[in-house]
């Protein structure tokens, strides 16, 4: 296992300053896929936080994003809240149905983890696929954005919002760093690696695992949250497996467990679903334009060559790479 | 309502003929699940490629029959191509990565679907024979439903005799329960184990034929019933002829009884008795393994 973690910070601010330079150069389409990004981010961080940091490998966490999704809906329209205060009731609710689930949940490893976390994510899905308060399954929109304009921010704006989306993203993930690098994260992460060790030990390891499973729930609650605040519109598709699969696919895509690869895979998947649907990139290719209806092939395929060829993810990949040139550089003597 | 006889026999045969065809989908699962704790995620993509695989083939035979017989073997092909090529390699990566690869394949078969096919739904014809109605407990009922119930039946007892009495059999009750001592005896359990995963995988198929006639064909008609099917196996317990027996026809019985009586949570309280099932009882109702 890597003992340290050399390129988190450097790979981290390099996102960063990609991700600012987007924002300057972005019209407003590309504004629009920057606020998608972060928001997906967000999501993806929260289940590396279960799959990658804690060894939980979910296919229902989709679930908790459309509770918080929901919620925010529901407690906006229904009884006027402010989205401030719906985006902390959804977290609340659903990390609270996170801490539910993982009661239950965390006694399963293996296949059996993946089984009933999909079971539980498509409880929710059926649920809100017949709940008629919230439109069943044509489900309900005019969640508002966040009201900044005490601040003079028009956050109906893709710039404004897709910024703050982009703060937020890296607030979270600055939280989840300091939580993973905490000695709770180091615990999570030897369960992960060896969890019969860690019981023998005398470590409580259902209990660290059940408050990591509750944790990633809020976190997707809140990524829920903001979507619900960014298109204005919530479905129970939401909830939907695949979701909770691409975003599996995002994880690995990245280099499971290592955050910031959570969140540049995220940035690659909505770049590449972007691309391929769209035509004229097919075009550019020279190749025929109708390609790009048939994008979901083209992803498939892409999936099943992510889960094969990528070991470690691009964030391992980069880590090796950046190892080979240092050592290379020491062989030199070049190095101070 | 419950107690009206004519609403009973109709909502029961309608349930069984979902269990049928999730008994037909769900037993190649189970029984892949069972030997090697592989969840085919594509298996429901399987399926809908017999349903397509009929369409095609009605169009070129005339008999139905044929085309009974031809669209799974067809299936059956696909399947061991896609063993051959992908899957056997990913028998021994963690659940994750085996999930992700079929989930990657489901994206594809949708793709591949609608490019051959089209995006349109299609329908295909029931056949002369069994087009009519007939008469059961005095109730006017689909002779051709009536078709799939006991087609269902009889595949179920074909494997049972398949899995007692032959060789065959006895080789892959024993892998289930220990394919390490099977393969340790001298038996070559990857070649069992392949002809039993293109078995299955035929049986998708032939459950996706049948289903042509009644349910409309299009891209997506894998999704719906790929999570009922993992919810039968989970139920009946991996690797279990009766516990995929036992499950289909609880399932396929509650979801349609559910879905007339209480629309609002039937699917619900399905993927709730899903949950409890893994938590208090995860080898299944008929739980096939000794122990470790």
């Amino acid at each position: 296992m890597r003992e340290r973690d050399p390129i988190q910070l450097p790979v981290a601010g390099l996102l960063a300053v990609i991700a600012v330079a987007a924002w300057f150069g972005a019209g407003y389409f590309g504004q629009e896929l920057l606020a998608e990004i972060a928001i997906l981010a967000i999501f993806a961080m929260s289940l590396d936080l279960l799959v990658g940091v804690a060894g939980m490998v979910s296919l229902g966490h989709a679930g908790f994003l459309a509770l918080g999704a929901y919620a925010t809906a529901g407690a906006t329209v229904f009884w006027g809240w402010p989205p401030a205060a719906a985006l902390a009731f959804s977290v609340a609710v659903a990390g609270a149905c996170a801490l539910g689930v993982g009661l239950f949940a965390v006694r399963l490893g293996g296949v059996f983890f993946i089984m009933i976390t999909l079971a539980i994510g498509q409880m929710f899905y059926a649920y809100f696929f017949k709940a008629r308060a919230f439109g069943g399954d044509n489900g309900m929109s005019g969640t508002p954005r966040f009201d900044l304009s005490p601040l003079g921010l028009e956050t109906g704006d893709p710039a404004v919002f897709s910024a703050l989306m982009l703060v937020i993203a890296g607030a979270v993930y600055v939280a989840l760093l300091l939580l993973v690098r905490s000695p709770f994260g180091m615990m999570l992460t030897a369960i992960h690696q060896n969890e019969n060790r860690l019981a023998s030990l005398g470590c409580p390891v259902r209990r660290y695992k059940l408050a990591a499973f509750g944790l990633g729930g809020a976190i997707a609650g809140l990524a829920g949250a903001l979507m619900a605040q960014h298109t204005g519109f919530v479905s129970p598709d939401l909830a939907f497996w695949t979701l909770s699969g691409e975003a599996l696919i995002i994880v690995i895509l990245g280099g499971s467990g290592s955050l910031v690869g959570a969140a540049g895979g995220a940035a690659v998947f909505v770049m590449l679903r972007d691309h391929l649907s769209d035509g004229s990139f097919w075009e550019g290719l020279r190749l025929s334009g109708d390609i790009a209806t048939h994008w979901q092939l083209v992803m498939g395929l892409f999936f099943i060559a992510v889960v094969l060829l990528a070991r470690d993810g691009l964030y391992g990949r980069l880590s090796w790479l950046v190892d080979r040139v240092r050592s290379a550089w020491r062989g030199r003597g070049g190095g101070a | 309502m419950l107690l009206d006889p004519e609403f009973l026999i109709v909502q029961t045969l309608n349930g069984l003929q979902l269990s049928a065809l999730l008994f037909l989908l769900s037993i190649g699962l189970s029984v892949v699940f069972g030997l090697i704790n592989f969840i085919n995620l594509a298996h429901g993509t399987l399926f809908m490629l017999g349903a397509y695989f009929a369409l095609s083939a009605a169009r070129a035979f005339d008999s139905f029959w044929l085309v009974l017989l031809v669209a799974p073997v067809g299936v059956a092909v696909v399947g061991g191509l896609l063993y051959l090529v992908l899957l056997r390699h990913m028998q021994r990566a963690d659940p994750m990565k085996q999930v992700l690869v079929t989930f990657g394949l489901i994206f594809v078969g949708l793709e591949s679907v609608m490019i051959v096919w089209g995006p349109l739904p299609h329908t295909i014809d029931v056949p002369a024979l069994l087009a009519g109605s007939s008469s059961v407990l005095g109730q006017v009922y689909p002779t051709y439903r009536l078709f799939i119930i006991a087609l269902g039946l009889a595949v179920f007892l074909l494997l049972y005799l398949g899995l007692e009495r032959t060789r065959l059999g006895a080789i892959v009750r024993a892998g289930v329960d220990n394919r390490t001592m099977v393969a340790a005896l001298g038996i070559d359990i990857g070649l069992v184990f392949f002809l039993v995963f293109c078995l299955g995988c035929g049986l998708a198929g032939l459950a996706g034929v049948v289903a042509a006639p009644v349910f409309s064909i299009f891209p997506g008609m894998d999704m719906s019933v790929l999570i009922l099917a993992l919810i039968v196996v989970v139920l009946g317990g991996p690797g279990s002829l009766k516990g995929a027996g036992l499950g289909s026809l609880i399932i396929g019985i509650a979801d349609t009884y559910g879905q007339v009586l209480v629309p609002e949570l039937a699917r619900v309280t399905i993927y709730a008795l899903m949950a409890l099932i893994l938590i208090f009882k995860p080898a299944g109702l008929v739980p096939v393994r000794s122990g470790h």
